[in-house]
């Protein structure tokens, strides 16, 4: 890069640069390729990048080296601060800006980048239709230009003299959540291991990397939550999101079904793109029985491009290129039906099961739905909690509700446990109807 | 966490009467039990500041065993108490035994259980790590010396050099021979060296030690004659030789070969020829000398008597350089080169002879010839009445002698410095001499010679642009001291011409050279702000005044290049330089560039040195394209070599803009790829002090490069010379003959620290020696069929036949 006389050296006109590309000279050498056209997309450029320090571990050479840099970013803030006292740049900075302005000129045009042909020559099309060859501007940033970029082009000459950025899908930063859920751990009763290995899995390994590094092993890149409906895994994932300070995407599998041949895994693509770029982060998917079940041949056209968003989230869950920090948890309730390949162990490396509360788990369950509610003295949560339902931890919130319900409908001030009584049998009741009507099927 | 053992998880309700409990009790095994158990508890129960932990800890005598029964987490944390504890004594001047006896307690829990780092990082926090030694064995000692030795460049003194000490100590008594003679060079102390060739009596070995101290150009007195023959690096051509032989590379090369002119894109206007060919021809002979250095053959000069004739093709001082280049094509060998120069050494021509003395001095550099030839040939034309011959005389010692610190060339050179009649020329190139020759050794009788006469002499010549070069040689004498040089410092303020500000930065830069110091560094960015308010109030000064901050800025690159956060920080500093600077701050920036990364091509350094090689400033254009010469020095660099064609027909029509385009391919194909102008070896440990005196000098010389090499002292250029060095790996049998291995050579990984047993290369190729080690590679020998006696393979490694080898099979 800048082999081209950038700036304007004195005395030597630079007309010359166009004419010589023509002639083929004997023995030709092709030249070492040249690294416009490969964006980079990882973090921020070399030159300002900070150096990476070895090792991971917790010790006194990390912590020595992590002062270092803090030491040297001191002096360098010391060193521009002094100058900036003694000279000003901002004068030369903005009249430096008005000449870039000035080359530029108004209107500029917007085309797209087709072909990059060398350090300073393009193929732009314009939207008006034709394809031009043009130069670019030594003041573009060529780290950015690639082709199928937007450009800038000059009024007149068509020079590219800018680079519009190219923001991800606007569905997709829609995807990431910016206000946490309310939920938090203490809203989940019970799940102990559960909450365990979600936190060994994906929390730990972004908070604390140096303790993976000490035993040797690599961080689980994923898990997936599975389990009978209701069971809290939903519940689960928001909690880690309320907890964490990593960025967190949430999708449901659905939303990666789209209409067009091609947009869900450029979807899938851009969601992993924009998990790398704010890493550390975390991607939630709901539901992915969606797209995730198991392959099969299919003639539907439909089916077999949903079968392609599930082939390019394996190849994002564990590819060619490494990720980073970006963890992947997946919530269904039909873990049978995947397909083998996307929950092997390195895409998924761990299966967490939710199961029905047991005893101990509906009395938590109970104590959180019904801390908050006006309780009358004659209700004994153990009579619900030692029967035998087989109730998930959605029913047990329905019962309560349903119960806070029946005594809305008398106006009365409390819960008894008549309501409670009642709640529970319309709630059995319509479970029931749902499991019967299996039989007459 | 998971630290505290289930049941006592129930006793936090208590801690607090727990802790009532205890002063209640009575002394004894009960009570001593319980401090056990609240011990434990404290870790995580008591509030932070408390150190309950420690305190119960230090109630309840226990062994290294009970301590550990209790877990990792709780060592750690008493380990982190016992950290904080320490600094709270030593203010409240408190005895510190107790806690330094369970610290040592700690340390072989630690040791044993694989956290050697935090062993090592207790006994730093109670400044006792000398006590390390007695609990490494032989299963541990190389992961703690090496996390020892990684921290070095980054403690502050007297921390890092008792580090050193007790790493070496460690490898010395675990007989890790080359590794300690690292680290005694590294010391840079005698007696440890001599410490390592007396803890063994095999003769291999000692060869083996002798190879790694030459490398260094150490030289000690040795008692066997084939181990000194192995210092003073005799057969280095003999090898470098078998090694061209094996690459296939013997063929020489002609300039035409590396500037690739039809790959160019020239106008062929009518005015392409308008170029100064007198410069071009001086150019094509530095190519060819930097080219085929060392390899004995070229097809320019030393073919036959009738190819000589390319040495008329030059004026005056060019042919000095010439013939000088002579001797290049036929470095480090001894008889060789002087056969052929001896030719010229009759020429009618001045300068021719000037080139042959000059050609001595090269021509012996890094190796040492008992015949002395060099001093011989030299030390008559000391006190000749011909300037270049005189000239190149002094040169010529100092070329030949860097390092040595042999007094005779004190003896002669001194008398040069001291005579205030002579010109500044001579007495600031014999200083010069005299600081490569005494490089790093604080010479009392020269110091003081040099200081005298900056004192003595008159302003008018001390203004004089080779006065530079007599800073220069002093601050050479005190490389890599440190505080040793305050005192000279200190005198120096003494001198008020601006030679003495000068001279002051360039002591001080090289007395810290390599050691990564950030309050240096701090001071040399000062030192850089500063001009701004003079510019403001004087208006514009006079031309090289701001000189000492160009020697600032080389000197940020000194001495950040001892360790890699440095380095690379450093470079965000130069941005900001250059946005910044001015005047020789400016012309500074892209040599201390090039210096950071010598022969080390990175694409992020010579990406904006080729940015700046086009820069408005002339000087700083020209600095910046033979610093890309120097950071692809012997590289063969592809991108760098189109880089450099497409500057070639930029400046097609600027003389001495081309003129260093051309010295820049050349350094670019130096040795045809095969050395390195690096000053770091041995797994980049170890700072060469000869190595960066001699780069150092060609570009103090740089930074006003119009007065210098282009002008016509371009024979400066071949100070390079010490700094070159093969970078190749040769493995030798007993007989120290070379044999064929097969090696893996891939990519050093850091592996400090990690978990297991890492690989230390990633993404290794097998090669059969001899190989080229490019920069930051690494080699390991494939099978066990030999074992190396060096730890680190580079350079030329002395193999024994593996006697284990049969019994595994």
């Amino acid at each position: 890069m800048g082999q081209g006389p950038s700036g304007l050296p004195p005395g030597l006109p630079d007309e010359n640069n166009n004419n010589n590309k023509k002639p083929e000279k004997p023995k030709y050498e092709p030249p070492p390729s040249t690294r416009i056209g490969k964006k980079k997309r990882k973090g921020p450029d070399s030159s300002t990048k900070l150096p990476t320090v070895f090792p991971t571990t917790r010790c006194k050479l990390k912590l020595l080296k992590m002062e270092r840099i803090k030491d040297h970013l001191l002096l360098e803030e010391e060193f521009v601060q002094n100058q900036e006292r003694l000279k000003p740049t901002d004068e030369k900075v903005a009249e430096e800006r008005s000449r870039v302005d000035d080359m530029r000129g108004t209107p500029m045009g917007v085309g797209s980048m087709e072909e990059i042909i060398d350090d300073d020559h393009a193929i732009v099309s314009s939207t008006t239709g034709p394809e031009y060859y043009v130069s670019i501007m030594s003041f573009v940033d060529k780290d950015l230009l690639e082709p199928g970029c937007s450009v800038l082009l000059h009024h007149k000459g068509m020079h590219v003299v800018g680079v519009l950025a190219d923001d991800t899908d606007p569905i997709v930063s829609v995807m990431k959540l910016d206000k946490a859920p309310t939920e938090s751990y203490a809203d989940i009763g019970g799940l102990e291991t559960q909450v365990q290995e979600i936190k060994e899995a994906v929390e730990l390994p972004l908070t604390h990397p140096e303790l993976y590094e000490e035993m040797g092993i690599k961080p689980p890149k994923g898990v997936i939550l599975y389990g009978a409906p209701g069971t809290g895994k939903t519940l689960l994932a928001k909690a880690v999101a309320n907890q964490t300070s990593a960025t967190f995407l949430r999708i449901v599998g659905s939303e990666l079904i789209q209409k067009y041949l091609g947009d869900g895994p450029r979807l899938v693509r851009q969601i992993f793109q924009v998990a790398a770029d704010h890493a550390p982060s975390i991607v939630f998917i709901d539901e992915i029985d969606a797209i995730g079940t198991k392959r099969y041949d299919s003639t539907s056209g439909g089916e077999r491009e949903i079968q392609r968003t599930m082939l390019e989230l394996l190849n994002q869950l564990d590819g060619f290129d490494d990720r980073g920090d970006v963890k992947v948890i997946m919530a269904t309730n039909k873990i049978e039906s995947l397909d083998p390949a996307l929950i092997r162990p390195g895409r998924i490396d761990r299966k967490i099961l939710f199961e029905n509360p047991d005893q101990n788990t509906k009395r938590k369950i109970f104590g959180i739905h019904t801390g908050k509610m006006n309780l009358s003295d004659d209700v004994d949560l153990e009579e619900f909690v030692g029967a035998k339902d087989d109730l998930s931890g959605a029913d047990i919130k329905a019962i309560c509700s349903e119960a806070g319900l029946l005594a809305l409908r008398e106006r009365r001030m409390q819960v008894t446990a008549t309501d409670f009584r009642s709640a529970r049998e319309r709630v059995m009741k319509n479970k029931v109807e749902e499991n019967l009507e299996g039989l007459y099927l | 966490m998971t630290a505290v053992p289930k049941p006592l998880k129930f006793l936090r309700p208590h801690y607090q009467e727990l802790t009532d409990l205890y002063d209640k009790w009575p002394e004894g095994e009960l009570q001593s039990a319980l401090a056990d158990v609240m011990s434990v508890l404290g870790m995580t129960y008591a509030d932070s500041g408390k150190r309950d932990s420690l305190r119960y800890r230090l109630l309840a005598p226990s062994t290294s065993e009970e301590i550990g029964n209790w877990g990792h987490e709780y060592v750690r944390h008493l380990a982190l108490e016992i950290g904080e504890e320490h600094p709270v004594r030593l203010e409240k001047e408190q005895p510190i035994d107790d806690i330094k006896n369970l610290a040592l307690q700690l340390v072989p829990f630690f040791l044993k259980h694989n956290a050697e780092a935090d062993a090592v990082d207790l006994l730093l926090e109670l400044e006792a790590i000398e006590e390390l030694p007695p609990f490494v064995d032989k299963d541990t000692y190389a992961r703690v010396c090496l996390y020892m030795v990684s921290c070095v460049t980054l403690l502050v003194s007297p921390d890092d050099q008792a580090f050193l000490r007790t790493a070496f100590n460690i490898y010395l008594s675990q007989k890790q021979l080359t590794q300690a003679i690292a680290l005694a060079i590294r010391l840079d102390d005698h007696d440890s060296i001599r410490a390592v060739f007396d803890a063994t009596d095999d003769v291999l070995m000692h060869k083996q030690l002798a190879f790694i101290l030459a490398r260094q150009q150490i030289s000690l007195e040795l008692s066997n004659e084939e181990v000194q023959e192995c210092l003073s690096n005799t057969r280095l051509s003999e090898y470098f030789l078998f090694l061209a032989k094996e690459l296939n590379v013997l063929e020489p090369k002609v300039p035409e070969d590396i500037y690739k002119s039809h790959l160019e894109h020239t106008r062929g206007g009518p005015d392409s020829g308008l170029v100064d060919s007198a410069k071009q021809n001086l150019a094509a002979s530095f190519v060819n000398a930097f080219v085929n250095a060392g390899f004995g053959q070229d097809k320019l000069m030393v073919v036959d008597e009738e190819a000589s004739s390319w040495i008329y093709k030059n004026k005056d001082a060019g042919m000095l350089s010439a013939t000088a280049g002579v001797a290049s094509i036929l470095l480090w060998d001894v008889e060789q080169g002087l056969q052929q120069l001896d030719k010229y050494m009759y020429s009618s021509e001045e300068y021719i002879k000037a080139g042959s003395l000059l050609g001595i001095g090269i021509v012996n550099t890094s190796v040492h010839n008992e015949s002395d030839p060099a001093l011989a040939l030299l030390s008559e034309h000391i006190e000749s009445r011909s300037v270049p011959l005189r000239l190149s005389a002094i040169i010529g010692l100092g070329l030949a002698y860097a390092g040595s610190q042999r007094q005779d060339i004190a003896g002669l050179l001194l008398p040069l410095v001291a005579d205030t009649s002579l010109s500044m020329q001579l007495s600031a190139l014999a200083t010069l001499s005299l600081g490569m020759t005494f490089v790093g050794s604080c010479n009392g009788d020269v110091t003081e010679t040099i200081l005298q006469t900056l004192l003595e002499r008159e302003e008018a010549q001390l203004s004089d642009k080779w006065a530079r070069f007599m800073s220069l040689g002093l601050g050479l004498l005190y490389m890599g001291k440190q505080d040793a040089a305050d005192v000279i410092i200190e005198t120096l303020k003494a001198i008020e011409h601006p030679i003495g500000r000068n001279t002051q930065v360039l002591v001080d830069i090289c007395s810290f050279a390599g050691t990564g110091n950030v309050l240096k560094i701090q001071q040399l960015l000062h030192l850089c702000s500063e001009k701004s308010d003079a510019d403001k109030e004087e208006g514009g000064e006079e031309k090289g005044d701001d000189l000492y901050q160009g020697y600032a800025v080389l000197g940020l690159a000194i001495i950040a290049m001892g360790e890699d956060i440095g380095s690379e920080m450093i470079l965000r500093q130069f941005g900001h330089l250059m946005h910044y600077g001015e005047g020789s701050t400016r012309r500074a920036v892209p040599l201390a560039m090039g210096l950071i990364s010598a022969s080390n091509p990175e694409m992020k350094v010579f990406d904006t040195l080729s940015r700046y090689s086009h820069d408005a400033d002339l000087d700083v254009a020209v600095n910046a394209i033979f610093s890309m010469g120097l950071v692809g020095a012997g590289t063969n660099n592809a991108r760098l070599a189109q880089l450099l064609r497409q500057l070639a027909s930029y400046y097609s029509k600027e003389a001495n803009s081309l003129f260093m385009v051309r010295i820049a391919q050349g350094l670019l194909h130096l040795g045809k790829g095969t050395m390195t102008l690096s000053p770091f070896h041995t797994d980049r440990q170890i700072l060469s002090s000869v190595s960066l005196a001699g780069l150092l000098t060609v570009l103090v010389s740089l930074i006003d490069a119009p007065s210098f090499i282009l002008d016509s002292s371009h024979y400066l250029l071949y100070f390079l010379m010490p700094s070159v060095h093969a970078r190749y790996l040769i493995t030798l049998d007993a007989d120290l003959q070379p044999i064929q291995v097969n090696v893996r050579v891939g990519q050093a990984v850091d592996i400090v620290g990690q978990a297991g047993r890492p690989k230390t290369i990633t993404g290794w190729v097998t090669h059969s020696t001899p190989v080229l080690l490019g920069h930051g590679e690494r080699a390991e020998l494939e099978n066990d069929e030999y074992v190396a006696l060096a730890s680190t393979l580079e350079g030329l490694v002395v193999l024994k036949k593996n006697e284990n080898r049969a019994e595994e099979d």
